[in-house]
């Protein structure tokens, strides 16, 4: 049966099994692939988005239960790549191969909204998402340049 | 922050060159609003005149350099482009980078990858010595022949031509022309001379820039296209399920239990007997022996998850075939360990008589084991196929593009000038995706499926337990230690399946110690190994670095020392350089609570038998060790000796990540057997490293020897962290550590 959803302020009628998960509703039936598949088990965060402006993994979110709520994905987080965590990982170099690297922004960008100015505890709760390059470092210190930047 | 300009995603476009003509072209979606996020779109027409294949440059200025390296996150899209301006003296705002065709390749025999080099393709390497040459030469003649073409233009002597920032000035005169003003009459131009590339200490922007990286802005806002991503007209997806205990057979299935679910289009099978081959000379760098179908059954349906769902609900049985035989892991290893006592005659590196062992002073022996371990890149494996009468396309997440292009034409049965490669980008390799037998599986499936592209996706339960992994490998090393307690002969037994002779490539069998003997043995093992970041090395790292560490304690010495005094004549002077710096950086030495320790390793990746080459990683690692036996790893402290470096933030990138990927390795990677099968499927089993549990780790540049090199960085930093925290662990606790994964082991004390 169709479900209406709303993706990044757009609405998007979906005619889909209603146990199909948000993430591949998004990846196959409205071909945005910004958000990955990496475990499908909600492990590994690749596929991060927020609903109603809390972190979700969308592998495990139902197509029924998306319905009636605010997805924001990647391709949403800003209009032009100009959310402050978007900008600082292109200049601190945070990605290497990139693939977990929409589910860090999320993640990161859903702990910021929270918590403007976490500590080292605060990211290691919000932001547990896997990446296999090891970009861990560099992803830890942008949040903090990120949280440093708003309070200037 | 590097020092280069930021980059708009307009100034900088990432793409690949068109291989598949007008079909390729057509693929691209209209609203496609960034062109660099499919590598494969078409620049045919945008790229304007074309100097040599790997260089183009337009009337506006756009540089158009190809890469033939595939970028798996080692930032070769970025430093190729970089190597080639740096003699170009172009404005690097203008260059764009996209892959080089390996249809093209084929097509105009091996532009791009000269003689079926195994590197000609791979991913890595890009700052290799034959790649700096070759593209600062690339670089050079476009700049003399734009220099001569501007000169012909003002009738005046080459000589009296500048050339910066992509302007040609005249230096008499001062009057100036772009780059894309005479490119199209200096892209005819042959030169009498080549250029000679200027000396490095004329450099400007190799070893001075450490720009952004040029597909970073497409990997923020989620639009770079991995192989996951790739979506064309009339695509379908399918779900692969193949042989659970590897070597085993599709025995039979029953398709009209999930014929009518939904969106299910067809359940196809895919048998290793029905590859037909080519009639030809394979142009495959690694051949086919390790690229051969597994036999599987795959659900084709409209969505991914249509076809997911009917492929759990689809009834199968197997012939497990040999492989049932290994009921457990422990069945392996114990096979593996008992293999040790009759050793091989197979003899891998022997130098002066390693008998004199038991005429020494006291005798070092142990036995070490390395279980199979998975890449476990974060993109799970998949292809997308489109096989017609006529043709193949394949869009492929592919670390060696060449080999996967070979694969695909022999799966097929398709002559290679009617098989049209594009390269994805990759959601991350480590080894896995080098061989291209995720392509021979997805072209298997596909030309069950003609006419439309079949999107074939490996769950990452099917990813992990279908793997090629690093091998179990079991080695018992045994050193005679003379009156001063260094080793005077060593013999090292190694057994496992799927071997890489790296053992012997280290200073130690190199002349360090005079009497070697290395041995190795192939078991009957079923399970599938392959590359897994520093073939080899990943184990035997581990091993000789630990036993090292055995020797020292047993001439009763410190194990820097220890190190420091074998490397003495060792001619590479990198070696103590390593040391010294991660010595000094970690405060080796230093007084520590009871239950900490430190622990030091060293390792050379990529030396193939000679001093002065590839990278030497030094680790020294800090932790500490509750009474009840939890490990906590406070710090690693790492430096290293390539040589030198070119892009000193992109080094530090790749060490950083190499260092955590060999502690994962060391403290959390197995796969298991039982009855055959791999046991563990997803993350929840095979446990990663997340940013919580991931020490201070501190890279120190002090190592570098300053050598005429600028080896490879990804694999050489995964080798010595493990041993460096089991070193740590034994004067933490006195307790040793010879296998891995360290979790598993009891490391209460008292």
């Amino acid at each position: 049966m169709p479900y209406d959803l709303t993706v990044n302020g757009q609405h998007h009628r979906v005619d889909a099994d209603p146990s199909t998960p948000l993430l591949w509703v998004l990846r196959d039936h409205l071909g945005m692939t910004g958000t990955k598949y990496g475990c499908g088990i909600a492990q590994c965060g690749a596929c991060t988005v927020h609903i109603d402006g809390t972190p979700a993994r969308s592998c495990q979110v139902p197509l029924e239960s998306a319905a009636g709520v605010n997805v924001t994905t990647i391709e949403g987080l800003s209009p032009d790549s100009s959310h402050p965590l978007q900008q600082l990982w292109v200049e601190m170099n945070v990605p290497q191969c990139g693939y977990c690297q929409s589910g860090m922004l999320m993640a990161a960008a859903a702990l910021l909204s929270k918590i403007p100015n976490p500590t080292d505890q605060d990211i290691d709760s919000y932001v547990d998402n896997i990446c296999r390059c090891g970009t861990y470092p560099r992803v830890r210190a942008a949040i903090h340049k990120a949280a440093a930047g708003s309070k200037a | 922050m590097g020092t280069m300009p930021n980059l708009s995603r307009r100034q900088f476009i990432v793409t690949a060159a068109a291989v598949g003509g007008g079909m390729a072209l057509s693929v691209v979606p209209a609203e496609a609003a960034f062109l660099g996020t499919e590598p494969w779109a078409a620049s045919d027409g945008l790229a304007g005149a074309e100097f040599s294949p790997w260089i183009s440059i337009t009337p506006d200025d756009v540089v158009t350099v190809r890469v033939a390296t595939p970028e798996i996150g080692n930032g070769v899209m970025t430093q190729t482009p970089m190597t080639v301006a740096e003699e170009l003296a172009c404005d690097w705002s203008k260059i764009r980078a996209e892959f080089a065709p390996t249809s093209r390749d084929y097509r105009e025999n091996g532009v791009y990858a000269p003689g079926n080099s195994p590197t000609g393709y791979f991913s890595g390497r890009s700052t290799s010595e034959d790649r700096m040459k070759l593209l600062l030469q690339v670089g050079a003649s476009a700049r003399e022949r734009l220099k001569t073409a501007a000169a012909a233009t003002w009738k005046v002597p080459v000589s009296e031509i500048g050339a910066k920032d992509s302007v040609l000035t005249h230096t008499p005169t001062g009057r100036t022309l772009r780059y894309g003003e005479v490119a199209a009459k200096a892209a005819t131009i042959k030169l009498d001379v080549e250029p000679t590339p200027k000396p490095q200490s004329e450099w400007t922007l190799l070893g001075k820039a450490t720009p952004t990286k040029l597909n970073n802005a497409d990997i923020v806002n989620g639009s770079l296209i991995y192989g996951m991503d790739v979506r064309l007209p009339n695509m379908v997806y399918a779900a692969l399920r193949q042989s659970p205990v590897h070597g085993g057979m599709l025995k039979s299935y029953d398709a009209e239990k999930v014929k009518s679910m939904p969106g299910v289009l067809a359940v196809v099978t895919v048998d290793p007997r029905e590859t037909p081959g080519l009639a030809m000379k394979s142009g495959a760098p690694f051949g086919y022996g390790d690229t051969h179908a597994r036999s599987a059954v795959a659900v084709i349906a409209e969505h991914y998850w249509q076809a997911r769902k009917a492929l759990d609900a689809l009834p199968v049985e197997w012939d497990d075939g040999a492989g049932a035989q290994w009921k457990s892991t422990e069945q392996m290893v114990d096979a593996a360990i008992a293999a040790l006592d009759k050793p091989s005659e197979s003899i891998e590196k022997a130098t002066g008589d390693a008998r004199l062992i038991d005429s020494q002073d006291k005798i070092v022996e142990a036995v070490y084991v390395t279980p199979f371990s998975d890449q476990a890149p974060m993109e799970p494996l998949n292809s997308t196929a489109l096989v017609t009468a006529d043709r193949v396309d394949v869009w492929h997440p592919g670390q060696q593009s060449r080999q996967a292009f070979w694969v695909a034409a022999d799966e097929a049965g398709m002559d290679p000038s009617k098989v049209f490669y594009h390269q994805t980008f990759i959601g991350g390799a480590f080894g896995r995706r080098i061989f291209g037998d995720d392509l021979r599986m997805a072209v298997a499936v596909a030309k069950k499926f003609p006419g439309r592209p079949v999107h074939t996706i490996w769950s990452r339960e099917e990813q992990t337990r279908q793997g090629k992994y690093r091998p179990l490998v079991a080695t018992k090393l045994r050193a005679g230690l003379d009156k001063t307690g260094m080793p005077a002969a060593f013999i090292a037994h190694q057994a496992t399946k799927g071997h890489f002779p790296r053992l012997a490539d280290t200073p130690y069998a190199l002349g360090c110690i005079p009497n070697v003997r290395v041995d190795a043995q192939e078991l009957p093992f079923h399970v599938i190994t392959g590359a897994y970041r520093g073939p080899g090395y990943n184990s035997y790292a581990f091993m000789i670095e630990t036993f090292i560490d055995e020797c020292a304690l047993a001439a009763g010495m410190d194990p820097l020392e220890y190190r420091l005094k074998l490397f003495a004549k060792w001619p590479d002077p990198g070696w103590t350089k390593v040391l010294k710096e991660v010595a000094d950086k970690s405060g080796w030495g230093k007084t520590l609570p009871k239950g900490a320790g430190q622990g030091i390793a060293i390792a050379n990746w990529g030396m193939n038998g000679k001093p002065q080459a590839g990278t030497t990683v030094g680790v020294v690692a800090t932790v500490e060790v509750t009474k009840s036996g939890i490990l906590k790893v406070h710090q690693i402290d790492a430096a290293f000796d390539c040589g030198r470096v070119v892009n000193h933030d992109a080094a530090l990138n790749l060490v950083q990540g190499g260092l955590i990927f060999g502690l994962n390795m060391a403290l959390n990677e197995e796969m298991n057997v039982k009855d055959g099968r791999m046991v563990e499927g997803n993350f929840d089993q095979y446990p990663i490293l997340r940013t919580g549990d991931t020490p201070v780790v501190n890279v120190h540049f002090g190592g570098l020897s300053g050598h005429d090199r600028f080896a490879e960085l990804g694999e050489p930093p995964a080798g010595p962290v493990g041993p460096a925290i089991g070193n740590a662990i034994f004067r933490a606790t006195g307790k040793r550590i010879r296998s891995t994964p360290i979790r598993k082991h009891d490391l209460s004390w008292a």
